[in-house]
């Protein structure tokens, strides 16, 4: 306790310093926006009296530096559904949020869930979920959209419509809640938060959200809106249309990339400026979602993201800067980017999702930002064998070739990522990730950290056919590895986690019951380790009898999936193609080298945009 | 040249602990573009120094930045910064100091002031001044002393109100 000495104390000054005061103390935000009556004074009110009592108020504050503030007809609210500091991260909400505040008719806000603490003073002192603009109860906003990045996150979902005062079942909503619509990799298997969405947007929303918004503004009632939402390319409102084909864009324009970028105050996951380089992925590696469905490559020039990355580090005063994109090496302008970016002076590059070959010790080498202390590859599996069945498109020789031009480098640290459980996978296999921790060890590294995960077949790719392992027998393929802890830091993810996820992602309409129960007992967050609580959620699966060995057991391409209306461009025909490839160890090679046949460039009418090419 | 840059930090930036606001204003101060010093080492960072930390909550009405750039500084550096500052933080006073102020040595203490919604009791000595419907403690701590915590004395609003300086800078 502050011990205060009384001589020190002094009134002087105290009565011109009180107009001062008046002005210092009071929240200026609110009475600018307060556009709609007193409801927003209100939860700004209540809001400082609770911020006092939580851990990191800052993450509640909103008013960040960027933020728009913006009258509209047409108003939006984006909730990313886990912490704030997880999903300030999120450029796919960076991109939208910049589109629609761009609109000449339309703004958007954020919202994010609070944790528990937060959640709890919010209940006790009547703050619904509220807006990081203008402190707008969320249930005051025309739509709200959610993004569905990964599926333990639903239930989260729920307790944001919950802390809302959103009824969470569609069919309980009526003309006075808002449209709530979903977007995401996780949205491309709509069934299990189908019983809560009005609507899914599949694919890519630049333009898709501005129809989106004009469709809800001119329909007269709940019933039209949807209707209207109906007839938009990509966008699936249950009940009203039965089969819907993925958005594209053919290109990724220049105007839609986020310059004006949200400053947090707080400490997030990736506190730093992005520039999308590239979307989609050309690999073709098996395993992998995101690389099926954001298919084709979409590259960004060189010029324009030096031009963009200029504009976004003046506009918000990063010192570092990340190129995003599926598979940064890949680019086929990667080293004239970086030696243009290197132009900017106190900024240091960060190149995420790079593949385990020496290109990436060089492009690591070529920013010399990354610190010696640690450089990551993925090899993902421990055999050429299993890298083949998932093709990988790496060798041995890439991946020590990478480690011992590291090694030579400077580079003290190593981290490796690896999965079990990949289809086909034996116990060699297994074995074998120890015995490649082991080798790169001994190659000199200080320190090899070995992440290693359970493989969750997805929704979409070549193994949703395949089976998922369960946890009795993930343990026991982990007991195989376990040697290897004299060599390097193991990490393995809790295969009742991976469980967990596979039921969420492949599970059908039957899973929103358990999603619902999931969020009534408080099972949030379940994606954060502190959270998990695997019992309780294989309780509910029984209250629900949902046949886990059937859920997660082979299929074949006679399955239907309840994914199946769900146009990703990609044909089941070659996903059960390279299915079959998988199993016989058959590589499908990178299609900038030439067109594999998935289907989707003649669909869309696109082609990959390679800018190598392009100059050609 | 060196400068020290007096701010006020109020509003819901309160909430910012000392950590978060370094950050926010080594951010506000990079996007003037001005070629601020920076320090030495694989990652550079800005040669800046803050006055003593607060605690989460407390409104600064007191706080003080030193920074070094050899382009010469005036109120129009304080106008464009402040431009480019969310709400809640204003930059109000630059003031440019010899090669050798050290911002340690040159505070000698804050005053602050703790604002109660209701007349408070108060130990023998202490004075609160009434001012309409709230009571006013005011009250100096010598530099790097703990500041006052919000509700440690069951104040509703807690400010760090002036910074005083040891003689002449």
């Amino acid at each position: 306790m502050l011990k205060i000495d009384p001589s020190r104390c002094s009134n002087s000054q105290n009565a011109c310093f009180l107009t001062e005061l008046v002005r210092d103390c009071t929240f200026k935000v609110e009475r600018i926006y307060d556009f709609r009556g007193g409801k927003r004074l209100n939860v700004l009110k209540n809001l400082v009296g609770i911020l006092d009592k939580v851990e990191k108020p800052s993450r509640y504050i909103g008013n960040e530096y960027n933020s728009v503030k913006k009258r509209a007809d047409m108003r939006m609210c984006m909730i990313f559904p886990d912490l704030y500091d997880v999903g300030m991260s999120h450029f796919g909400v960076k991109i939208l949020y910049d589109i629609i505040n761009r609109s000449n008719f339309a703004s958007c806000e954020r919202s994010y869930l609070p944790w528990f603490d937060m959640q709890s003073a919010m209940v006790e002192n009547d703050v619904p979920l509220y807006s990081y603009e203008s402190y707008t109860p969320i249930n005051e906003f025309d739509i709200v959209g959610f993004t569905l990045q990964y599926e333990m996150a639903y239930p989260n979902v729920l307790r944001a419509m919950r802390l809302g005062r959103i009824p969470s079942k569609r069919e309980e909503r009526d003309d006075g809640d808002p449209i709530i619509i979903a977007g995401g990799p996780c949205a491309f298997n709509p069934a299990p938060m189908e019983k809560f969405m009005d609507a899914f947007l599949l694919g890519d929303g630049e333009e898709a959200i501005i129809e989106i918004l004009k469709a809800v503004k001119e329909g007269v009632n709940r019933k039209d809106k949807l209707k209207k939402l109906s007839t938009i390319n990509g966008v699936y409102v249950p009940d009203y249309n039965f089969k819907v084909e993925k958005r594209l864009i053919a290109d990724m324009k220049k105007e839609w990339a986020p310059i004006d970028q949200v400053l947090p105050y707080t400490e997030i996951v990736h506190d730093r400026g992005v520039i999308e380089i590239m979307r989609g992925c050309t690999n073709g590696c098996r395993f992998c979602q995101a690389g099926m469905i954001y298919r084709p490559v979409r590259e960004r020039s060189d010029t324009e993201i030096f031009e963009l990355s200029s504009e976004i580090l003046k506009s918000t005063g990063y010192e570092e800067l990340g190129l995003l994109s599926l598979s940064s090496a890949d680019h086929s302008q990667i080293k004239g980017t970086v030696s243009l970016l290197k132009e900017f002076k106190d900024t240091s590059l960060s190149i995420p999702s790079t593949r385990a070959n020496a290109f990436t010790v060089e492009l690591a080498r070529a920013i010399n930002t990354v610190r010696k202390s640690g450089i990551t590859i993925a090899p993902e599996a421990g055999t050429q064998r299993l890298r083949d069945v998932i093709n990988k498109g790496i060798t041995e020789d890439d991946i020590f070739g990478a480690a011992k031009l590291a090694i030579e480098n400077g580079w003290k640290r190593i981290k490796l990522y690896f999965m079990i459980g990949l289809p086909t996978e034996n116990d060699e296999d297994v074995q074998s990730i120890g015995k490649m921790v082991e080798k790169i060890k001994k190659m000199g590294f200080f320190e090899v950290a070995a992440t290693v995960g359970v493989f969750v077949p997805k929704a979409h790719t070549p193994f949703q056919f395949d089976p998922q392992i369960m946890p009795d027998e993930a343990f026991r393929r982990i007991k195989l590895i376990n040697w290897a802890r004299k060599f390097a830091k193991l990490n393995f993810t809790d295969p009742r986690k991976a469980l967990i996820e596979g039921v969420l992602s492949r599970g059908g309409k039957e899973i929103g019951n358990v999603i619902e129960k999931a969020e009534i007992n408080d099972l949030i967050f379940a994606d954060w380790d502190e959270r998990f609580t695997p019992d309780k959620w294989m309780e509910l699966f029984d209250d629900e009898k949902i046949d886990l060995e059937k859920l997660m057991g082979l299929k074949d391409v006679k399955t239907n999936f309840p994914w199946d209306f769900v146009d990703s461009g990609i044909s089941k025909g070659y996903l059960w193609m390279e299915h079959q490839k998988a199993i016989s160890g058959e590589l499908t090679a990178d299609c900038r080298n030439g067109c594999t046949g998935c289907g989707v460039c003649p669909q869309f009418g696109v082609d990959n945009v390679i800018q190598s090419e392009i100059l050609k | 040249m060196k400068y020290i840059v007096h701010y006020k930090r109020y509003g819901l930036l309160r909430y910012l602990s000392n950590h978060e606001n370094m950050r926010m204003v080594e951010r506000i101060l990079r996007r003037t573009s001005v070629p601020f010093k920076m320090t030495e080492g694989f990652h550079e960072r800005m040669k800046l120094s803050f006055g003593q930390a607060l605690p989460t909550g407390v409104i600064d009405r007191a706080g003080i930045f030193l920074i070094s750039t050899d382009q010469l500084l005036d109120d129009e550096f304080l106008r464009t910064a402040n431009a480019l500052s969310p709400a809640g933080f204003e930059m109000f006073e630059i003031e440019k100091m010899k090669d050798d102020f050290n911002i340690g040595q040159a505070i000698a203490g804050y005053t602050f002031k703790l604002i109660f919604l209701k007349e408070p009791s108060l130990q023998d000595g202490w004075k609160a001044e009434k001012f309409g419907k709230i009571w006013i403690v005011s009250f100096t701590n010598e530099f790097n002393s703990p500041s006052p915590r919000p509700n440690d004395f069951g104040q509703f609003l807690t400010l760090r109100d002036r910074v005083i300086f040891r003689g002449l800078r």
